[in-house]
């Protein structure tokens, strides 16, 4: 079936390629101009397609806004997770996409790239987002989209082991280093913190620890890899003395081991992002209830943790292109966003939105949207993707102790510059 | 005179078509439909991949994917110096040397023991070995991941009640290639097992007694009788296993994502990233060299394998 896929991706990628082409001209990303959106209220059919739960639920908003644009009509595809990338490429091979779609974030440079993507207009207000979640739709200089919904990590720690272990939720490393050792030790975990120790996404976990020291993936301008920085191979040797120090497994966890470990008390502590709050209260029940909290990301020089989540972008191939962007600038809007959070449990990317009783009223997402503030994103490059996997791999190297941190930089330097940064 | 002469070109036109064109007719007919599509989805990307190995299309290129570069062979160059492909490689290549033997070296045992040993149960037998091929990949895969947990597994509290202190067989390299090579074998063995019951129940039965009256015993009928005459069917399953696992995705996929530290990446799984990175054009070749491999593959199992 895998290999179908690529198959038939390839068809619709090279369809066309009857006569071999005859060079690269400049393609689109970055550099580009928005053309305005015309006033009033959106006309005609709307095609958005989303994924997941959004793509399941967002009728809901859609039904919101045809109400308020009764012209207007919003056709919604949910489609699944693991086929978008490939099913939007192909449909931007084949000029076929839809007017709007959720894209993941490290797919926006990509597909801005490829020309695909409709530069946003100024009806959309940029500094209304976390700059971090910003971040994810600038390519080369432009922003090509909006950041819909925002997730981003803190630490998990469970209240009463902590308690018994005498540890306070850490602001630093050492502290953080101190805490896992006292849950480990004194309250009876197995392990005093979980960190991924390598596989797909472990550069999610880790990287936050680099930004914390001050190291960078790319410099200013996007253009050269910074991988083998003397503060990358501090957050390295940091990130190994929690497996060397027997505080985190550094086998690959089963799924769903780490919710039952952390619900039996053998995983004191761990770092996620939201959607563990909900798998906590469901598969814990009513014995967890304060028996857990979440704080945020330890300090070195800064205390920065990972942002990530959903942005939403219009195409150039759009039929119905103004409506689209109308539609995007709704899902936007404050009052929308929350209702999005109450319908989805998406958290909301429009800063102001957080002042809501819904959300402000809450003390765990209170202290996940501190952190938005305080938030990264991977830079937006083509490439992003197969760059993470040499960060993950090098990782592993770091755990297992086949590599020692500075060779593992320098092979991360050398395997990204090789392959670039989709320029 | 006119009104003569139309019913005689008439006749003529009408004369009925010959039998052989009938019937090559009606043949193409039959086979217009499989051919549109295997024109459509397996011809088309089949040739589209192969000139796409040339260039350097890149997911960036989506929109004009004529404005590529001609790169000729440079692809299946760079794949020479491509660290994580020349791992991928040898993984496959230690995957192959494993588990094709293991699949029919225990298909065919299981055959002859279900063939002539055992009688009674018979039934449930075939259907227990067959059962791994009809199950689902990431059924087994859940299942065969609690088996082989470290300390709750299956297998390790086994070893742990006679006294040894069973591995991480998932976390350590050479362990977790090991074990993707027994649940392939595993999974595998069950159709082998099929065909080489159907192989062994064509030999014709006097075959043996002409061997048992000339005083052969059981391993010299096994060596002279059996496998000489299970040549084709051997050659069949030999060539269909090869081909299936140098292909080999699903397992590591679903067991380990081709981890600890790439030890179970295939090439397969290499190919299916860098689609997925949206190096089209880099894919392709990767996909073309593991075909050239297959073909070699098969090509040597024909010469060993062929009825002289």
């Amino acid at each position: 079936m895998q290999r179908r896929r690529g198959a038939v991706t390839a068809l619709a990628v090279v369809t066309a390629l009857a006569v071999v082409g005859c060079g690269r001209d400049s393609a689109g990303g970055g550099g580009e101009t928005a053309r305005p959106v015309d006033q009033g209220t959106a006309k005609g059919e709307i095609t958005v397609w989303a994924m997941g739960t959004e793509g399941e639920k967002l009728s809901v908003l859609a039904r919101d806004f045809e109400a308020a644009n009764p012209e207007a009509k919003v056709t919604v595809t949910a489609i699944p997770w693991d086929a978008a990338r490939d099913k939007i490429a192909t449909a931007i091979a084949g000029r076929q996409t839809p007017d709007v779609s959720l894209i993941g974030t490290t797919n926006m440079a990509e597909f801005a790239r490829s020309g695909a993507l409709d530069p946003t207009p100024s009806v959309i207000d940029g500094g209304q987002f976390f700059s971090g979640a910003a971040q994810t739709t600038v390519v080369n200089g432009t922003s090509y989209g909006v950041p819909w919904y925002v997730e981003t990590r803190l630490l998990y720690y469970r209240t009463d082991l902590a308690q018994r272990a005498g540890a306070a939720p850490p602001t630093n490393w050492s502290e953080l280093t101190a805490f896992a050792t006292a849950m480990k030790e004194k309250s009876g975990a197995k392990w005093g913190l979980n960190l991924q120790a390598g596989g797909k996404g472990t550069w999610q976990t880790f990287m936050p620890f680099a930004w914390q020291a001050g190291a960078s993936i790319t410099d200013e301008g996007g253009t050269k890899f910074t991988l083998d920085s003397p503060e990358m191979v501090k957050a390295l040797e940091y990130y190994k003395t929690f497996f060397a120090g027997q505080l985190s497994p550094d086998a690959l966890l089963r799924p769903g081991e780490l919710e039952q470990g952390f619900i039996d008390g053998s995983f004191g502590a761990f770092f996620s992002g939201p959607w563990h709050i909900g798998l906590i209260k469901e598969q814990g029940g009513a014995a967890m209830d304060g028996k857990w909290a979440v704080a945020r990301m330890p300090r070195d020089k800064a205390g920065t943790s990972f942002v990530g989540g959903g942005d939403l972008a219009v195409f150039k191939d759009a039929k119905n292109r103004d409506a689209a962007w109308k539609f995007v600038q709704y899902l936007t809007r404050p009052e929308v966003q929350v209702k999005w959070y109450t319908e989805v449990g998406d958290l909301p990317s429009v800063k102001s939105a957080w002042q809501d009783p819904k959300l402000s009223a809450d003390p765990l997402l209170k202290t996940f949207g501190e952190q938005l503030d305080e938030a990264k994103s991977p830079p937006a490059i083509a490439t992003w993707e197969q760059v993470a996997t040499v960060i993950d791999t090098e990782i592993e190297k770091v755990v297992k102790g086949v590599s020692s941190p500075a060779d593992s930089a320098k092979a991360m330097q050398a395997q990204a510059t090789s392959i670039g940064t989709g320029l | 005179m006119v009104a003569e002469a139309i019913p005689v070109r008439r006749r003529a036109v009408r004369r009925p078509m010959s039998l052989r064109t009938r019937r090559a007719l009606a043949a193409w007919g039959f086979a217009l439909p499989f051919l549109a599509v295997f024109a459509a989805f397996m011809a088309g990307p089949v040739v589209a991949s192969l000139a796409m190995s040339f260039t350097d299309l890149r997911g960036t290129d989506l929109r004009n994917p004529l404005n590529v570069n001609l790169i000729g062979f440079d692809n299946y160059v760079r794949l020479f110096g491509d660290e994580v492909f020349r791992q991928a490689l040898t993984n496959t290549a230690v995957f192959v040397l494993g588990s094709v033997p293991l699949t029919i070296v225990s298909a065919l045992a299981v055959a002859l023991a279900l063939n002539r040993g055992i009688t009674r149960l018979r039934t449930f037998f075939r259907v227990g070995y067959y059962l791994p091929v009809v199950t689902s990949i990431v059924a087994v895969a859940v299942v065969w991941r609690f088996l082989l947990q470290p300390d709750t597994g299956l297998l390790n509290s086994l070893l742990r009640t006679i006294g040894i202190a069973g591995p991480h067989w998932l976390d350590d390299p050479a362990l977790a290639m090991l074990s993707i090579i027994v649940l392939t074998a595993w999974r595998g063995m069950g159709f082998m097992m099929v065909v080489f019951i159907a192989g062994l129940q064509a030999i014709p039965r006097d075959v043996y007694e002409a061997a048992e009256i000339d005083g052969a015993g059981r391993w010299a009928r096994f060596r002279f009788v059996t496998l000489p005459m299970l040549r084709p069917t051997m050659l069949f399953a030999v060539v269909v296993t090869s081909i299936g696992q140098l292909q080999f995705i699903e397992e590591p996929f679903v067991m380990t994502r081709g981890g600890p530290l790439n030890s179970t990446l295939s090439v397969s799984m290499d190919v299916y990233a860098q689609f997925g990175f949206g190096n089209y054009g880099y894919a392709s070749a990767m996909s073309y060299m593991l075909f050239v491999v297959i073909v070699a593959l098969t090509v040597v199992w024909f010469r060993l394998l062929r009825s002289r």
